[in-house]
């Protein structure tokens, strides 16, 4: 017979570090029914006939919060064979009043007092044995962080399953009792003895979720309101209100004989770091610095590090395990050899000589060696020098080396190293399967596919993945040791304003990275309207793969001017700000924003076990992601851009004459007004919903390159005769904050998880996209050059439009349901 | 008083909690019940912190202000 352990507690009281502890890696997530919150169920380590199920984390079974009504469905409805309650032992009294709760529900209950480690580290005893016998229920104590404890409470769970009851020990005053049994008898007569205790306290509370659950006559909700009022006047307080303080008056009276706490009153070491972290001065330096830190590592030093092998060397050629100096200073060295031959022939034209020939002879596979020879001889007869400048990577001059004829001759031998030659090479992917494609004759379009398509396409997103797991230890520290909870209370004031949580915030700087974890990274907003405008809104900013994009129209229309990425940000930055007061203003969202109360977790040093694990969750929903709906999508992108009708019959086509094409010029004219309505440019923005650096890629694959580095400094000289420094800033502006890549479009659909919202996120984020285009471009061209023309209307009826929307005053909504569990670790 | 003009690090003990029905049963929950020690940690632009029953709540303005001390 399997047994069901529910682990129950409140938020931060160690339950997910518990759940691990007993689980290991037998853990299997899904979703509760209906709702998007992960419910994660696994099997006891050591004992596989016991399945572990984590309810989320709540502070009491009341029907306010998603995660509360969760619970307390589950815990009546399934019915587990025991509770195993976790407690924070350092919090005792705010903890046990969800245990006061959970005994009421007639079913067996085991507690697990956590942190016991800080407690006796502070002094303070709790005496367990006390404890259980005024509670009625088996009490262990446990560390979860140093794994102390754990196994024995798993054993007391699975004993105390179906042998032991817990009846509740607490009872409440006698007027409250006299009308807890009266709503008994009144309603519940048909319930079996143990589970009548709590039904009564929630009628009693007038909860209309149980109400409705017990399908009660209005006869009897009217005979059970009766009562409640009288109990009521006589206590002048409302029904749910009284019982919370009895409930805690209770509690008290027992903690009494069971707790010495050693320092009353004095400051714990997390109130003293609270003092300083968010403190009214130094809290916006302090967090300044962790962002800079944390930026600083994971998206420029380490992270454009494991970016670059990543992209170049596991997706490219191939990468050095061992011996990648070597190889580096032998490719300097020719480099140096090859601009020997390249200054020596300069040198020789300018002198008067003929070098054409050589010149020629040399860039053919098989040079003459009679005209090298005879070329050598009349430069050594004339005699012609040159001086080579070797500078270092910033441009420095390092040395001036002199070229003489014999040094010309050498130069040419000199041979280009094979990567392969140094240390350990390890080929890249591509390479290996075209290798392997090769040596099996595969045919030509099924190696474009492979190749072209989906290798290049979906490893375009995998190349991303090292340097999100970076990022992502980064974040699950500050989450795990307490001080992403601070991130949201200190930002909160100034998110407020328009109309975003101060937990908004955490979502829009993960996002600077990644949109995809970013969007992820929304669920511990547990207000539904604050995580759906966080959700549409938090792509504005430009993530990892818009850089791309932004470098290329910075280098080929502005001769990389300085303020073109700063102002990416700030469009960025505004689109969000814009929006939310927007946004706030409609009716979809009005209302009031909820009340920001969140409890903060003690600080507290994370295990790098908890660390690594929480990384790797993130990161592999990406990984799967990729592996699914991107790999859809390059496979069509790749097929619609191959083939194509030429000729009268259908096949693989140059991609000007692909589909992808003809779509292009279908829709170009719609982008007209934004000033970039040419095909090239439009299939560009198509295809960087696949990927975002796509558009760069896209770029050089339509002006005729077959490869472009990553600023696509090859196509700047088409790209800035076919656009305007209007067009390219429209351009830009529409490629940052039009809907995103399929990875976290993918990811708005899930989160949102609901086709209506989902749509207008994406509708949305194209409208606001166009009209800030088309203001750009319709105004920029009305201001600089006096242009009028239907489209200056256009612009100017947008802008007006936005401006409406902006300062129109609030929409009079209904009072907004505030959330529930506020606790930060979903 | 409303808990917004308690000083920094002085007990107080809760007199009564208003504000909107919901966000006022939360509140409860987490222990803002009548003849609570509640103690100011820190304030950053209205916002608190507090301490109560061993643990540490951060509260916004409006809320704050509900809570009478």
């Amino acid at each position: 017979m399997p047994i069901t352990i529910a682990l129950a507690g409140n938020p931060n009281s160690g339950k997910t570090t518990l759940f691990n502890a007993l689980t290991g890696s037998n853990q299997f997530v899904g979703n509760w029914p209906g709702v998007t919150v992960e419910k994660k169920e696994g099997r006891l380590k050591g004992n596989r006939d016991v399945i572990v199920a984590d309810l989320p984390g709540i502070y009491s079974l009341s029907p306010y919060s998603l995660e509360e009504v969760i619970a307390r469905n589950y815990l009546i409805d399934e019915h587990p064979d025991v509770i195993l309650n976790i407690i924070d032992g350092t919090n005792l009294e705010r903890n046990l009043f969800l245990t006061t709760q959970l005994t009421e529900l007639g079913i067996p209950v085991v507690l697990a007092i956590n942190m016991m480690d800080v407690v006796k580290k502070n002094g303070d005893k709790i005496n367990t044995s006390q404890l259980a016998k005024e509670l009625g229920c088996q009490v262990i104590e446990i560390s979860a962080l140093k794994g102390t404890g754990i196994m024995e409470a798993a054993k007391a769970a699975v004993d105390t399953a179906g042998n032991v009851k817990t009846i509740p020990r607490h009872g409440f005053s006698g007027t409250v009792e006299h009308t807890l049994a009266h709503i008994e008898e009144a309603a519940l007569h048909d319930l079996s003895e143990e589970r009548r205790r709590w039904y009564s306290i929630k009628l009693f509370e007038r909860d209309e979720k149980i109400i409705a659950k017990l399908k009660l006559g209005q006869e009897q909700v009217q005979h059970i309101e009766d009562s409640i009022k009288s109990c009521e006047t006589e206590f002048d307080n409302d029904s749910e209100s009284i019982v919370t303080s009895e409930r805690y008056a209770y509690i008290e009276s027992i903690i009494k004989g069971c707790v010495k706490i050693k320092n009353k009153g004095s400051l714990s070491a997390s109130d003293k770091i609270d003092r300083i972290v968010t403190n009214r001065w130094l809290a916006f330096p302090i967090f300044a610095l962790v962002m800079f830190i944390v930026y600083f590592v994971s998206v420029t030093t380490v992270g454009t590090f494991v970016t670059d092998w990543a992209n170049d060397g596991v997706f490219g050629e191939g990468w050095h395990l061992t011996g990648g100096s070597a190889y580096e200073e032998a490719a300097g060295n020719f480099e140096i050899e090859r601009l020997k031959v390249e200054v020596y022939l300069t040198a020789a034209r300018e002198a008067g000589l003929n070098a054409e020939a050589v010149a020629e002879t040399l860039e053919s596979e098989e040079p003459d060696e009679a005209v090298v020879d005879a070329f050598i001889a009349d430069a050594s007869a004339a005699p012609v020098a040159a001086q080579l400048d070797v500078t270092d990577e910033e441009g420095n001059l390092e040395e001036t080396l002199s070229v003489s004829a014999t040094d010309f001759k050498t130069a040419l031998t000199a041979e280009e190293p094979d990567p392969a030659d140094f240390g350990v090479w390890v080929p890249g992917v591509p390479v290996i399967v075209g290798r392997f494609l090769e040596a099996i004759n595969c045919a030509e379009w099924l190696q474009g596919l492979i190749l072209d398509g989906i290798i290049a396409g979906v490893g375009a997103v995998l190349g991303f993945v090292p340097q999100m797991l970076i990022l992502f230890i980064f974040l699950a520290f500050l989450e795990s040791c307490g001080y992403m909870a601070r991130i949201a209370f200190i930002m909160d004031r100034i998110f407020r304003r328009f109309g975003l949580s101060g937990k908004s915030f955490i979502p829009i700087l993960i996002g600077t990275g990644c949109g995809v974890p970013g969007i992820m990274a929304s669920r511990t907003i547990e207000s539904e309207r604050d995580r759906r405008m966080t959700v549409i809104t938090t792509t504005f900013i430009p993530c990892g793969a818009k850089l791309p994009i932004i470098a290329l129209i910075s280098g080929a229309l502005f001769n990389g001017a300085w303020w073109v990425a700063p102002s990416s940000y700030f469009v960025g930055m505004a689109a969000i700000v814009c929006s939310g007061i927007i946004l706030k203003k409609t009716k979809l969202f009005a209302g009031d924003v909820s009340p920001f109360v969140m409890e903060l977790p003690a600080y507290h040093m994370p295990t790098a076990g908890n660390i690594l694990r929480s990384m790797w969750e993130r990161g592999w929903s990406f990984i799967k992601k990729a592996g699914t709906i991107i790999l859809l999508a390059t496979i069509l992108v790749w097929f619609t851009s191959g083939f194509g009708w030429a000729d009268g019959s259908f096949g693989m086509v140059d991609m000007s004459d692909s589909i992808l094409a003809r779509l292009g010029s279908l829709i170009a004219p719609l982008f007209a007004p934004l000033g970039w309505g040419n095909w090239r440019a439009a299939v560009a923005a198509v295809t960087g919903l696949v990927a975002k650096e796509n558009v760069v890629g896209t770029f050089g694959i339509l002006y005729g390159f077959a490869e472009v580095s990553e600023d696509g400094i090859e196509v700047w000289s088409e790209l800035s005769a076919a656009f305007t420094g209007l067009a390219a800033f429209s351009f830009l502006v529409f490629n940052l904050l039009c809907a995103p890549c399929f990875a976290a479009i993918g990811a708005i659909k899930r989160e949102m998880n609901n086709a209506g919202w989902f749509f207008i996120a994406i509708a949305y984020q194209c409208v606001i996209a166009y009209v800030v285009s088309l203001c750009i471009y319709q105004l920029g061209l009305f201001f600089s050059a006096g242009n009028f023309g239907i489209g200056t209307v256009a612009g100017f009826l947008s802008l007006a439009g936005f401006l409406f929307l902006l300062l129109r005053p609030e929409l009079k909504g209904q009072p907004l349901k505030t959330g529930g569990a506020f606790g930060i670790n979903a | 008083m409303p808990l917004t003009m308690a000083k920094i690090g002085e007990k107080n003990s809760i007199k009564k909690v208003g504000g909107k029905e919901e966000a006022r049963q939360f509140l409860e929950t987490l222990g803002f019940i009548p003849g609570t020690q509640v103690t100011i940690v820190t304030r950053i632009g209205g916002n608190v912190i507090v301490n109560i029953k061993d643990s540490r709540v951060a509260i916004s303005r409006e809320m704050a202000a509900e809570i009478i001390v």
